[in-house]
């Protein structure tokens, strides 16, 4: 009876009750749609992360990463290659030659990250065959083609079919060594970094010239089966520390961007927190409007045998009452809202952020999670606002109450 | 010899404090007996509905001691209050002052949901107030879609449903005209002979005074004459 009672009282006043629902469904669609717009650009900015270069994952020797010595190549290549293959859900690896090296030209040098790659390897791995503007991708792992980023082009003044010299220290000897390449291609990836201090050449090219036959310093491994945050859902196995080798997952490569997405859900969950509060306070008083409007008919029910407790219940039913037909409300614009600009998307390209440039549009995307997390926040927020309003009609006296009859 | 259901010694109430300090009742005792009708009387302001507020436990007294029913209002929690006059004390208001969003089938069966009344018994008793309060067919109604004199009568039906030991009428007939009045009144008398319920009005109605079996006249918030007729 109490719940049958409370639902026909939200109704007596029908545009107060469809205001007040509305400005909880309206704060509940904020959340939800900022929500999935932080899940989606945290998407975008991991994946623009992952395709460009780094991969899911990647393997190393240990201590090259930090000094990025030429001699530390991944150790017991072989036995490597045959673990990493073993994984049910490894989709593409590309072996690197990584060096820190010198390109020179007619026009000047510049010292540039060096990669060697097998470019049909990298092609299933990273976008460079794709970021191509003009020229064309690498089409051996041991021709003397060269190919670099646009705003290096620039700097140096470079056009396809230039010569230009790559100087760097061998591994057997630490001697400077130099090998002349011809520019064949012009990638323009987005990224700063890459496009301005990048050079990728054939592996082979590299290793016969650095004497790093047979070797890599650099496993970088491409899997299926990612959870929404873009973490493989079963993680490699890491070697033993015995092999020498590690392996390091994407988020512990870039823990900045890891963070990043770690960091938002704390700030949804204060930003969350903050709005509901705010809606809280409007319920409270559009509540407390209809206690004082009803005093005198809550005088009654309270003379008749209604307990305080009955009658504080009745007032929290009416909060639940409200809070359901909010959050239905605000479910159905929520998922309009998100379906419609997750087609068409948010055009955020070219932006750079926490040195990662958005490639592509974002699309906002659902965590089904949050789609039940935030409706039991509404309705929380919602029980909390009636909690003032049910504790003075607990301790309203009937006869107080039957005083303030309206004639 | 009939029990005593109401047991008011040295009652006093008082409102305000100092200059503004109103002596709502002084000094009243009072017993009332199970299948009394009995009437309140008085003039505006000689705290009849005071009376009748601290009879079932709406109001405090200022000092005295009141027990209804054999048990001491005093010192009764606010639920607990509420639950004895659930389960003791029937009250009726001046203004019907039924629940609007409910039926009259919803209002009458309020206070037995309360009390936790089995479906079956509680539609029973239901139905048996309709039929003798005339309100058959008109179950589903709302309290807006009712005339005063049925409104009135519905919250008879809820009062008198569950059984109380009294029934407290704070004006009763006072919003009606004095020939749905008159009929209401006829029905109370006949619940009281039947079912020896107890029942205090407090009222200016003559028509009450003359069917009432007992005259308490309040003036100044004292009792200055009790008599039965």
């Amino acid at each position: 009876m109490l719940w049958k009672l409370a639902w026909r009282n939200l109704w007596r006043n029908r545009t107060r009750t469809w205001l007040s629902s509305l400005v909880i469904a309206i704060g509940l669609v904020a959340m939800i749609f900022m929500d999935t717009m932080m899940v989606g650009m945290n998407a975008n900015m991991v994946k623009n992360a992952t395709d460009s270069l780094m991969g899911h994952a990647q393997v190393h020797a240990l201590g090259f990463r930090d000094e990025q010595d030429v001699k530390l190549t991944i150790n017991d290549l072989e036995k490597t290659l045959l673990q990493l293959e073993k994984h049910p859900d490894l989709k593409a690896r590309s072996m690197r030659i990584v060096t820190q090296s010198m390109l020179s030209s007619a026009g000047g040098g510049e010292p540039v990250l060096s990669l060697g790659i097998d470019p049909e390897e990298e092609r299933l791995l990273s976008k460079f065959d794709e970021a191509i503007v003009e020229g064309k991708y690498l089409d051996s792992v041991s021709s003397q083609k060269i190919i670099l980023g646009w705003k290096l082009a620039d700097k140096l003044d470079l056009g396809l079919g230039d010569r230009l010299v790559l100087t760097a220290a061998d591994a057997e000897s630490g001697e400077m060594v130099q090998e002349l390449f011809r520019l064949s291609g012009i990638f323009k990836t987005g990224e700063e970094q890459m496009d301005a201090s990048m050079v990728l050449v054939g592996r082979k090219t590299l290793q016969t010239m650095l004497k790093l036959e047979g070797r890599v310093h650099q496993i970088a491994l491409r899997y299926a089966n990612l959870s929404q945050d873009g973490v493989p859902v079963n993680p490699p196995e890491k070697p033993e520390l015995s092999s020498k080798n590690e392996l390091l997952l994407w988020t512990e490569l870039m823990p900045s961007l890891y963070m990043i997405s770690q960091m938002t859900d704390l700030s949804m969950a204060i930003m969350g927190t903050i709005l509901f509060l705010i809606i809280a306070l409007g319920i409270t008083n559009t509540l407390l409007m209809g206690l004082y409007e009803r005093m005198f008919e809550f005088g009654v029910i309270k003379s008749i045998g209604t307990t305080p407790w009955q009658a504080a219940r009745l007032m929290l039913y009416e909060a639940v009452c409200l809070g359901l037909i909010s959050i239905i409300v605000g479910l159905i614009f929520a998922v309009f809202v998100t379906a419609l600009f997750a087609n068409y998307g948010i055009d955020y390209t070219g932006i750079e952020f926490s040195g990662v440039t958005f490639q592509e549009k974002i699309y906002p995307s659902y965590k089904w999670s949050r789609l039940v997390l935030y409706p039991f926040m509404s309705m929380g927020f919602t029980i909390l606002a009636a909690l003032y309003p049910a504790f003075k009609l607990w301790y309203m006296l009937p006869v107080e109450a039957l005083r303030k009859r309206k004639f | 010899m009939s029990e005593t259901v109401i047991v008011a010694h040295k009652l006093y109430k008082t409102f305000g404090e100092g200059e503004t300090e109103i002596q709502a009742l002084r000094n009243v005792d009072l017993e009332i007996k199970r299948g009394d009708f009995a009437a309140i009387v008085g003039p505006s302001g000689s705290g009849k509905t005071t009376l009748l507020n601290i009879l079932c436990g709406l109001d405090n007294v200022s000092s005295g001691d009141i027990k209804v029913s054999g048990r001491s209002l005093q010192a009764m929690s606010g639920s607990e209050l509420a639950q004895f006059r659930r389960e003791h004390i029937g009250l009726v208001f001046q203004a019907y002052n039924l629940i609007p969003v409910l039926t009259v089938l919803e209002n009458i069966e309020y206070v037995m949901l309360l009390q936790n009344v089995p479906v079956a018994e509680r539609k029973d008793r239901v139905r048996k107030f309709l039929a003798e309060l005339g309100l058959e067919g008109k179950e589903n109604r709302f309290p807006a879609e009712l005339s005063g004199g049925q409104q009135q009568r519905v919250a008879i039906a809820r009062a008198m449903v569950s059984h109380p030991d009294i029934i407290l009428a704070d004006e009763p007939t006072a919003n009606l005209d004095s020939e749905t009045g008159g009929q209401l009144l006829e029905m109370m008398r006949k619940f009281n002979e039947e079912l020896k319920m107890t029942f205090i009005f407090s009222t200016h109605d003559p028509q009450i005074m003359e069917r009432a079996k007992r005259l308490i006249t309040l003036t100044d918030g004292r009792i200055v004459t009790d008599e039965l007729k």
